[in-house]
C-alpha cells in the first residue's frame, strides 16, 4: 500500500531482422577503435518522414545531467562581486563566444546550447552549507542535515534525472545509467556531494567510473534467451521478493520504506534478466580502465570513452537517461594536462588562482564539448541524437571563493527534441528566477506532461519559458 | 537532542509537494530520513527511553565476504562481490542503517550470489556441513528441505519458519528437477538465499521487554550477529548460535563472557584494524593522489607501507601488550619497512618487512599524528592542511562537531606571495571574528603539526620562511607530534570519544540520549581497566545500550 507503482510491462529493445537488409551502420569510436553499429531504430520504426516512429509516436528523447564541481572563475580576480567570466555580454541567440564557452563554439554544437545567468538556486536557501546548497540545483529540494556527528547531507528528494527515469524508465533496458569521470570525489560528507543522482534522500544512485564496467553495464550484461539457468534465477528473486515482503511486516516505517525500494529494484532486475538482447551490434570492450598513470587521471579519455558509449547506449535505446558527474563537489581533481598541481577544490578557494581555475572551466567544457558532438554525430530520424536529448549542466556553486548559490553557471543543450529552442540562446534572468525553473523546461521535453518539481522552497510549476520552442 | 526537527518538518513537506511526471502524484520510490530519534520516550524513563529504534542493517562490504567465507569456503568468498559501503556520519555502518538498496545494487547481489553459488557447489566439501541426507532422487523434497534448513540457519544466523522453509525448498526442487540433478538444486538455494534480506541485513527487531519501558530486548540471535559482525566482522559461528539459543545471551554476565571468548578469535584484530583503517581514513591512502612534482617520493606502494605503519602500531598497543590504548597518541616507537624507513631518513631495517624502531629523532614526533600516513591524507595535492588536520582531531579525536561557515563567507586564501607559511595564511581565520568562532578551534591543532609536510616528511622551512609549530589544544600548548598525543591524551573527551566512535561503528548510529547514559558507564569502566580497548569492547557489548533497541517508529 506504500507504493504505489506499478512497474509497466518491459518493452525489450529488440527489432527483429526484417529491417536488417537496409540497416544503416552507425560509426562510433571506443577506446580507439572504430566500430559498426546497427541503428535499427531509424530503418524499421521510423515512419516516411523520419520524423517519428512508423506506429505515430514521437521519437525518444532523453536527458542527460552533467556536473562539474566548485564552480567557475570571477570576472575580476579577488572581486566576489565581478560576476563570472563565463558569461556573454549579449543575450538572445548569437550570443558572443566568451572564451570558457568556446570550446563548444569549436565543437560546432553552441548553436545547441542556451546559457542561463543570474538564476538562484532557491533550494538552497533552506539549509545553508558550503557546495551542498548548490548541488540542490538539480534535485529542487533542499538537502537533509544529517547532523549529530562527522557532519553528512542527503539530497532532499529525487534529482531531475531520476524524476523523468521513473516516468520513462521503463520503456528501456536500463531506467537510467550513472557514469562517473574523475574518481577524486569527497566521500566523508555524505551522499549530497559524493553522488549526482538520487531516487530519494536514502537512495543515492552508484556511479561507474570504470569504462570497462560501463560497456558491462550497458552492452554486456544481458542474460541469453536460452540460458536454461534463467527461469531458477527468476525464481530466486521471485523468493526474495516473498521474504522481503514478509519482513516488511515486521519492521519500522522508515525501514518499510527502504524495503519497498528494496522490491522496487528486486522486480527490475527480475525484468533485466528476463529482457531479450538487443539486435544492436555489440561494440568492442573498450581498453581504458580510468586507472591513474603515474598518479595523474586519464581524463580526456575516459571522458571520451564513456561519452561514445553513452551514445551507442542513446542509439540502441538501451537508457534514455543518464547523468555524468564529470568532477566532484569539493573534489580534489587535479588537472594534469593544464600543467596544475593543485587540487581544484583548494584551488577554487584561492583568489589568487583565478587564471587557473578558468583554465579548468575551459578544459571541463572541452570534455563537455566531445560528449555533445558524440550526441550531434550520432544520426537519428531526420536530426541526430542532440537533437532530441536535453544535457542539463550546472556546477554546486558560482565560484569556490563566494560559494554563492546565486548565478552558477547552467548550460542547457540539445533540441530536446524540438521541445527546446533552437539555436540556443542566452538568457540573463531580470529577478533571480527559481533554477527550478529550468529544471522543469528540461523535464517537459521528455515528459511533456510534467507540471512540477522540487518541494518547498525550491519548488516550481513555471517552466523556463526563454529556453522552450 | 541529536535529530534536527527541521529535517523531519521538512522532509514531510517534501513528501507532500514531491512531483513527478505525472503531476500531482508522491513518486513511490519516496524519502525516509534517517532513524529520527525523536517522539521516543515520552512516559517512562526520561533516561533508558530515548534508545534509538531498531534498523535494519546492511552486511558491509567485508562483512558480507567474510560472511560468504565462512559459510561457503575462501572459493566463494573470492567469487563474491556485493555493493560497495557508502558512508554516512563518518561511518560505513551508519551508511548502511540508513541507505536503501538502488538496482544496481540488488544487480550486484544478485550477480554475486549467483557466482557465490557457482563456487561453493563445485566444491562438494563445503556443501556437507548442510547435507545430513543423501537425496533419494535427484528432486527429493526432503532432502532438499533439510538442506535449506541446515544453511538458512547459518546463512540468515536464525531458524527459518515453516513459509520460508516451503519457499526454498520449492526454488531447490524445482532447479533440481529441471536439471536432474540435486545439487542444481542446491546451487539454486544458496543463489537465491544469499540475496534474501534476511542474509544481506542484519536484522534487529528485538522484542518487547517487561523492564524498560520504550525498550525491546534483541534476541538471542539477533546479539550474537550484533556480536559477532562487531567483534569479527563476519557471521556467527554455529557454537555461538547455539549458545544463543541455549540463552547464553541472556544477561550482561553471559554476552560479557562470550565477547571475551571472540575476542580471542584471532580475526577480532582483523576486524578492528579494518575499523581503525576506516576510523583514520587510512583507507583513503589508496586512492589520494599528491603532485609529483612537490612529493617526488609519493607512491602507490609508499602509502601502503603507511597504512600498515599505523595499524602496526595500533595493533601492537591494543592487541599484542593489551596496553593503554591512549598510547596510540605519543608512543615513541612505531614501525617501518625499508620505503618508510627511507621516507623518514631512517638506517633501513632491511628487506624482511617491518620493524619496531624508535620514531625518527629531533622530529617531535610520538603517536598516530607523526606518522606519515595520517599526516598525508589529511592534507591537501600539495601541500599541509593544518585546517583539514585540526578538524580531523575535533571531530574524529574528541567528537567535537564543527559548525559549517556562515553563508557568504569568502573563503579566500592569502597568495604564498603576500604570506610565506600556512600559518600565516591562515592567520585572518583567527583575525575575523566571522571565521574565528570555528577556525580557532580547527586550526591550532594542526598548526602545531606544521613541521609535518603533505606527505608527513619533517620541515622546518614552508615557501622558504622559518616555521613556527607552537601552538594549543584547546588552549593547551604543544608544538609536534608527540607534544599533541601527550595533550590529548589527557583529555577526558579521548577516551569518551573513542568509546562513541566504536559504538556507532558497532550499531550503525549515532547514540540517542538513553543510550549515552549507558556509555558512560562504558567510558567509566575503560578508564577503570587503565584504557585497555579490549575491556572498553566487552564493556560496550554487554551495555544495555548494545543489547537493546528502543521502540520502532
Amino acid at each position: 500500500m506504500n507504493n504505489p507503482k506499478q512497474y509497466k510491462p518491459r518493452k525489450a529493445p529488440i527489432i527483429r531482422s526484417q529491417g536488417l537488409s537496409r540497416r544503416t551502420m552507425l560509426r562510433g569510436v571506443v577506446g580507439g577503435a572504430t566500430v559498426a553499429l546497427a541503428l535499427p531504430l531509424l530503418e524499421i520504426m521510423l515512419d516516411q518522414h523520419g520524423e517519428a516512429l512508423a506506429g505515430g509516436g514521437p521519437l525518444p528523447r532523453r536527458m542527460i545531467t552533467w556536473f562539474f564541481g566548485n564552480g567557475c572563475a570571477l570576472n575580476v580576480t579577488g572581486d566576489v562581486n565581478s560576476g563570472l567570466r563565463f558569461w556573454p555580454s549579449a543575450e538572445g541567440p548569437g550570443y558572443d563566444v566568451t572564451p570558457q564557452l568556446a570550446p563548444l563554439a569549436n565543437a560546432g554544437v553552441i548553436d545547441y546550447c542556451s546559457v542561463l545567468s543570474k538564476f538562484e538556486v532557491k533550494a538552497a536557501a533552506e539549509n545553508r552549507r558550503g557546495h551542498h546548497d548548490g548541488c540542490t540545483l538539480f534535485s529542487g529540494y533542499p538537502f537533509i542535515e544529517v547532523d549529530g556527528a562527522n557532519y553528512s547531507s542527503k539530497s532532499g528528494g529525487p534529482t531531475i534525472d531520476q524524476v523523468a527515469a521513473n516516468e520513462i524508465g521503463g520503456q528501456t533496458y536500463l531506467p537510467s545509467v550513472q557514469l562517473q569521470i574523475s574518481k577524486r570525489i569527497l566521500t566523508t560528507e555524505g551522499p549530497t556531494l559524493q553522488y549526482l543522482s538520487h531516487k530519494g534522500p536514502d537512495q543515492p544512485l552508484p556511479q561507474i567510473a570504470d569504462p570497462q564496467a560501463a560497456w558491462n553495464k550497458l552492452f554486456a550484461s544481458f542474460t541469453p534467451d536460452d540460458d536454461p539457468t534463467t527461469p531458477h534465477r527468476l525464481a530466486a528473486l521471485d523468493a526474495v521478493g516473498e521474504d522481503t515482503r514478509a519482513l516488511k511486516q515486521r519492521v519500522g516505517s522508515a525501514d518499510r520504506i527502504r524495503l519497498d525500494a528494496h522490491l522496487d529494484s528486486v522486480a527490475q532486475i527480475r525484468n533485466q534478466i528476463a529482457a531479450s538482447a538487443p539486435e544492436c551490434m555489440q561494440p568492442v570492450q573498450p581498453s581504458e580502465t580510468n586507472t591513474d598513470i603515474d598518479g595523474q587521471e586519464p581524463l580526456i579519455s575516459v571522458n571520451e570513452v564513456m561519452s561514445d558509449l553513452l551514445a551507442l547506449a542513446f542509439a540502441c535505446d538501451l537508457t534514455r537517461v543518464a547523468s555524468v558527474q564529470f568532477t566532484g563537489s569539493v573534489a580534489s581533481t587535479v588537472f594534469s594536462d593544464l600543467g596544475q598541481n593543485m587540487g581544484h577544490h583548494d584551488m577554487t578557494h584561492e583568489a589568487a588562482q583565478n587564471e587557473a581555475i578558468d583554465a579548468s572551466t575551459i578544459y571541463t567544457m572541452e570534455r563537455l564539448a566531445y560528449l555533445l558532438s558524440a550526441l550531434r554525430d550520432t544520426p537519428e530520424g531526420n536530426g541526430n541524437l542532440l537533437d532530441n536529448s536535453c544535457v542539463l549542466v550546472s556546477s554546486d556553486c558560482s565560484s569556490g571563493l563566494t560559494h554563492s548559490t546565486f548565478d552558477q553557471p547552467i548550460i542547457v543543450a540539445g533540441g530536446g527534441g524540438g521541445a527546446l529552442k533552437y539555436p540556443g540562446v542566452h538568457y540573463r534572468s531580470p529577478k533571480r528566477e527559481n533554477t527550478s525553473d529550468i529544471l522543469l523546461a528540461c523535464l517537459q521535453s521528455v515528459c511533456p506532461g510534467a507540471s512540477e518539481v522540487g518541494g518547498t522552497l525550491g519548488h516550481s510549476s513555471s517552466p523556463l519559458s526563454a529556453i522552450l520552442a | 537532542m541529536l535529530m534536527n526537527h527541521a529535517s523531519s518538518t521538512l522532509l514531510l513537506t517534501a513528501l507532500l509537494l514531491a512531483t513527478s511526471c505525472s503531476s500531482g502524484e508522491v513518486p513511490s520510490d519516496a524519502f525516509s530520513t534517517f532513524g529520527g530519534f525523536d517522539d521516543m520516550g515520552g512516559d517512562g524513563d526520561p533516561d533508558d527511553a530515548l534508545f534509538a529504534e531498531p534498523r535494519i542493517r546492511l552486511l558491509l562490504e567485508r562483512q558480507y565476504v567474510n560472511a560468504v567465507g565462512d559459510l561457503l569456503g575462501p572459493a566463494a568468498a573470492m567469487a563474491a562481490s556485493p555493493r560497495a559501503d557508502v558512508t554516512l556520519n563518518g561511518f560505513d555502518a551508519i551508511g548502511a542503517a540508513q541507505l536503501s538498496l538502488t538496482d544496481a545494487d540488488i544487480d550486484a547481489y544478485e550477480r554475486s550470489a549467483v557466482a557465490v553459488a557457482a563456487a561453493a557447489v563445485a566444491d562438494p566439501t563445503k556443501l556437507s556441513p548442510y547435507l545430513s541426507c543423501t537425496p533419494l532422487s535427484p528432486s527429493d523434497p526432503d532432502c532438499m528441505r533439510s538442506f535449506v534448513d541446515a544453511f538458512g540457519l547459518m546463512a540468515w544466523r536464525r531458524p527459518l519458519d515453516a513459509a520460508e522453509l516451503d519457499r526454498w525448498s520449492a526454488v531447490g526442487v524445482s532447479a533440481a528437477a529441471d536439471f536432474g540433478t540435486f545439487t542444481r538444486g542446491v546451487e539454486s538455494v544458496i543463489a537465491g538465499m544469499l540475496q534474501s534480506p534476511n542474509f544481506i541485513y542484519q536484522v534487529e527487531l528485538g522484542a518487547a521487554s517487561d523492564d524498560g519501558a520504550g525498550q525491546r530486548k534483541l534476541s538471542g540471535y539477533e546479539l550474537a550477529t550484533r556480536m559477532s559482525f562487531f567483534l569479527l566482522d563476519t557471521t556467527p559461528s554455529a557454537t555461538l548460535l547455539e549458545a544463543a539459543a541455549a540463552g547464553e545471551l541472556d544477561d550482561a554476565d553471559g554476552v560479557r563472557g562470550w565477547a571475551e571468548e571472540l575476542l580471542l578469535d584471532p580475526r577480532a584484530r582483523l576486524a578492528f584494524n579494518s575499523y581503525f583503517e576506516e576510523l583514520l581514513h587510512l583507507r583513503k591512502l589508496a586512492e589520494i593522489a599528491k603532485d609529483p612534482g612537490t612529493y617526488p617520493s609519493w607512491s602507490p606502494e609508499l602509502a601502503d607501507s603507511m597504512k600498515a605503519e599505523t595499524i602496526a602500531l595500533i595493533d601492537e598497543i591494543v592487541w599484542t601488550e593489551n596496553g593503554d590504548f591512549r598510547d596510540i597518541l605519543d608512543a615513541e616507537y612505531t614501525f617501518v619497512d625499508e620505503a618508510l624507513a627511507d621516507h623518514y631518513e631512517l638506517a633501513s631495517p632491511g628487506p624482511s618487512g617491518f620493524q619496531k624502531v624508535p620514531v625518527p629523532p629531533g622530529e617531535k614526533r610520538g603517536g598516530i599524528f607523526g606518522h606519515a600516513g595520517l599526516l598525508s591524507v589529511l592534507a591537501h595535492v600539495s601541500s599541509s592542511s593544518p585546517t583539514v588536520r585540526g578538524k580531523f582531531i575535533q571531530e574524529r579525536m574528541l567528537c567535537f562537531s564543527i559548525p559549517p561557515p556562515p553563508p557568504g563567507t569568502v573563503t579566500d586564501l592569502p597568495s604564498t606571495e603576500d604570506a610565506k607559511t600556512m600559518r600565516e595564511r591562515l592567520a585572518l581565520h583567527q583575525e575575523d571574528p566571522l571565521c574565528a568562532s570555528c577556525h580557532t578551534i580547527m586550526d591550532p591543532p594542526g598548526l602545531g603539526l606544521e613541521n609535518y609536510d603533505g606527505v608527513g616528511k619533517y620541515r622546518t622551512l614552508d615557501n622558504g620562511a622559518p616555521i613556527d609549530a607552537l601552538s594549543a589544544l584547546d588552549g593547551a600548548p604543544f608544538e609536534g607530534a608527540l607534544e599533541l598525543g601527550q595533550a590529548l591524551r589527557e583529555r577526558e573527551q579521548f577516551s569518551w570519544c573513542s568509546v562513541l566512535n566504536l559504538y556507532r561503528h558497532a550499531t550503525g548510529h549515532v547514540e540517542a540520549s538513553g543510550e549515552v547514559e549507558r556509555l558512560r558507564e562504558v567510558d567509566e569502566a575503560f578508564i577503570d581497566a587503565e584504557y585497555r580497548l579490549e575491556a572498553a569492547i566487552v564493556e560496550l557489548v554487554s551495555s544495555r545500550a548494545f543489547r537493546y533497541v528502543g521502540e520502532q517508529n
